[in-house]
């Protein structure tokens, strides 16, 4: 199922990849292949490797997959609610990150993640992520990279 | 002669305090990131590399180095106490060290591991040494032509030997070469598929890729095996740190069998250390008098492996220094780092840059005789990072990538495509599809352009050119071969079940 998927992601994106080559304008000065000419071989080596895939699930013995009982089904639906989760969490703290600055995001993050991970230790956690923040900010900001400021006043 | 100057003189430069104290840097770091799960030597890498920018190439590349095969080192640790290889290539010891860790002589299996790793890797840094030169002295007369047959090559041995499926492995080297077309054409100025992110004008950096791939996705799986509850147990270090004769005696031999088998396998593009440390593993069990001990606690089930993975670092550093071409995804990421230091590797930098190139390799001599120290009498303090628990830990590897990728430019962009990759990392792991071609490919991806347009321009656009010379013909050839090896070995493989039913 998974791999029937696949293939037709790379028809799609070979189709997209063809159009986005197509839509370049050319500039061939001093260079008789231009900048599409190795892309297009890319596209056709992608359209090659979908063929390759249709042979490998063609071929594929037609093995009964083991039928998933109820409880695993539900196990594995909970750990994608999960790791969505943490994603959308990510983002956020991307989102905001800027803004907040490094030491206030970061801190905030980390702690809600760990609340979920490593529960019940709330003052190990809390004392890791302010640490952690405040110590690799200043270390940073020493080596003079610096890891945005936001909203605090140094 | 010149030559032996040359590594004397290799010596003077990774002796230098400051290249002994990163080389020591390297290969502690190295260690930690092989006892710690969710972060692996080509994520730890390309972190360093922004925090490395202002630093002597030479100091950052023996510190890049140290950490690459000081990860071995630091992921048998792992594969002994709780089962779980710290590293890919530690597989084959999780079988039979965390057997002899049950049966109380985890001193024993964690010593033979530090031994065996550290003769083996001597042994490769010596192959490495003597083989060095007459290969750079071949790939000098490479010209672009034979370089893009080389890569092609190397990313379809990748493609077809990283993972189950030969399609899957080259969808990912295909992904990652069209990802490295995306930003300013350099011989046109031609912006390419940049989507109107201003950002992306500089194309994607391998950075990021390497650090979503390999950290992000690492940590997303993770948290799932905290969310199902599938946390290991730990056995406590027992027995003395080191062997008895008898253990020694059995353990000499598999540890030069597998520190020939390791360099070899190494210097081969695309298999890598767990092929080394598998072929390792069959091997002994096929010389042993005693078969039946293996995956019960057999010594030489710990030795050889250990062995194969250590040396096969050294190999993998042959095809890269000498032709400037990786034959995996960790050695892609050091190219990576080369490249962003501005030194292209390949024979005229043995030409140019000899104490570079040679204070690199002396350095792995000094490297391996501390790793050697750091895990046997000091592993007790390696072995205390394993009670972080993972719960902290995981979220803690994330900030670190985001301090990592965002530290490059300073643009939250960057943060955005971590997350990005870490979740296709986290995808493709689920169907199968491998990461390090993808790697591998988008940091050659440029490279390969351009020699491919330049062999074009030579040939007046006539693609005769890849079939003129008898290297380039060879290396096509190759590579047809390594894509058809699957097909082959899984029609061989169906003939020889029909044929064990027939019987």
């Amino acid at each position: 199922m998974a791999d029937r998927v696949i293939f037709v992601s790379i028809l799609v994106l070979a189709a997209l990849y063809f159009y986005a080559t197509e839509q370049l304008p050319s500039l061939e000065i001093g260079d008789p292949l231009g900048p599409k000419a190795f892309p297009r071989l890319l596209g056709v080596a992608l359209v090659i490797t979908a063929g390759i895939l249709l042979l490998e699930i063609l071929r594929a013995p037609k093995r009964a997959s083991a039928p998933r009982t109820a409880e695993a089904k539900q196990s594995d639906r909970g750990t994608y609610l999960v790791i969505a989760g943490v994603v959308v969490w990510t983002f956020l703290f991307f989102l905001v990150f800027e803004k907040l600055g490094f030491v206030i995001a970061t801190t905030i993050y980390l702690f809600a993640l760990m609340a979920y991970f490593n529960p019940r230790k709330w003052v190990t956690n809390a004392l890791t992520s302010v640490l952690f923040c405040v110590g690799s900010y200043w270390m940073f900001k020493i080596l003079g990279v610096n890891l945005a400021q936001g909203i605090l006043p140094y | 002669m010149d030559t032996l100057t040359h590594i004397i003189n290799g010596f003077a430069v990774c002796l230098q305090p400051i290249n002994l104290w990163y080389t020591f840097l390297g290969v502690f770091l190295g260690t930690i990131v092989g006892v710690l799960p969710g972060i692996g030597p080509s994520a730890s890498m390309a972190l360093l590399i922004p925090v490395t920018f202002g630093m002597n190439p030479t100091s950052a590349l023996i510190m890049m180095a140290g950490i690459y095969y000081g990860t071995k080192y630091g992921g048998s640790t792992t594969a002994i106490l709780i089962r779980t290889p710290g590293e890919a290539a530690s597989v084959m010891t999780s079988l039979d060290g965390y057997e002899m860790a049950k049966k109380g002589r985890a001193g024993a299996a964690l010593a033979v591991s530090a031994i065996g790793s550290f003769l083996a890797g001597t042994i490769g840094v010596v192959a490495l040494t003597l083989f060095a030169i007459p290969l750079a002295s071949m790939a000098l007369k490479f010209g672009p032509a034979e370089y893009f047959t080389l890569m092609l090559f190397a990313m379809t041995a990748v493609a077809s030997l990283a993972g189950a499926s030969p399609a899957k492995g080259m969808l990912s080297a295909v992904l990652g070469l069209m990802i490295a077309t995306i930003g300013i054409d350099l011989q046109s100025g031609q912006p390419r598929y940049t989507m109107g992110v201003p950002e992306f004008q500089d194309g994607v950096g391998f950075v990021v890729v390497v650090v979503g791939l390999f950290a992000v996705a690492e940590v997303f799986r993770g948290m799932e095996g905290i969310y199902k509850g599938t946390a290991p147990e730990m056995i406590k270090i027992s027995g003395k740190l080191w062997l008895t004769r008898e253990e020694w005696k059995r353990s000499i031999g598999p540890i030069w069998r597998g520190g020939v088998i390791g360099f070899i396998i190494g210097v081969l593009p695309g298999a890598g250390g767990t092929i080394a440390s598998i072929l390792s593993y069959t091997t002994e069990k096929r010389l042993s008098k005693h078969p039946e001990e293996f995956g019960h606690g057999a010594i030489e089930g710990v030795a050889g492996p250990e062995a194969a993975n250590n040396s096969d670092t050294a190999g993998a550093l042959v095809p890269l220094l000498t032709l400037g071409v990786p034959g995996g995804g960790a050695t892609a990421v050091l190219l990576g780092a080369f490249i962003m230091y501005g030194i292209q590797p390949g024979p005229l930098l043995f030409q140019n840059r000899p104490d570079l190139v040679w204070g690199l390799i002396d350095s792995m001599y000094i490297g391996n005789i501390m790793l050697l120290i750091l895990n046997l009498p000091l592993i007790g303090i390696f072995v205390r990072l394993l009670y972080i628990p993972s719960g902290a830990l995981y979220p803690l590897i994330i900030a670190i990538s985001v301090i990592g990728a965002y530290a490059i430019n300073g643009s939250v962009t960057d943060l955005y495509l971590i997350l990005f990759f870490g979740v296709l990392g986290y995808i493709f792991d689920k169907v199968d599809i491998p990461v390090a071609p993808l790697v591998l490919s988008l940091v050659l991806g440029g490279i390969m352009e351009q020699s491919f347009r330049q062999a074009m321009t030579i040939s007046g656009g006539n693609p005769k050119i890849f079939f003129n010379s008898a290297i380039t013909i060879t290396l096509v050839i190759l590579s047809i071969i390594s894509i058809l090896t699957p097909f082959i070995l899984a029609r061989l493989k169906s003939f020889k079940g029909v044929t064990a039913e027939a019987d």
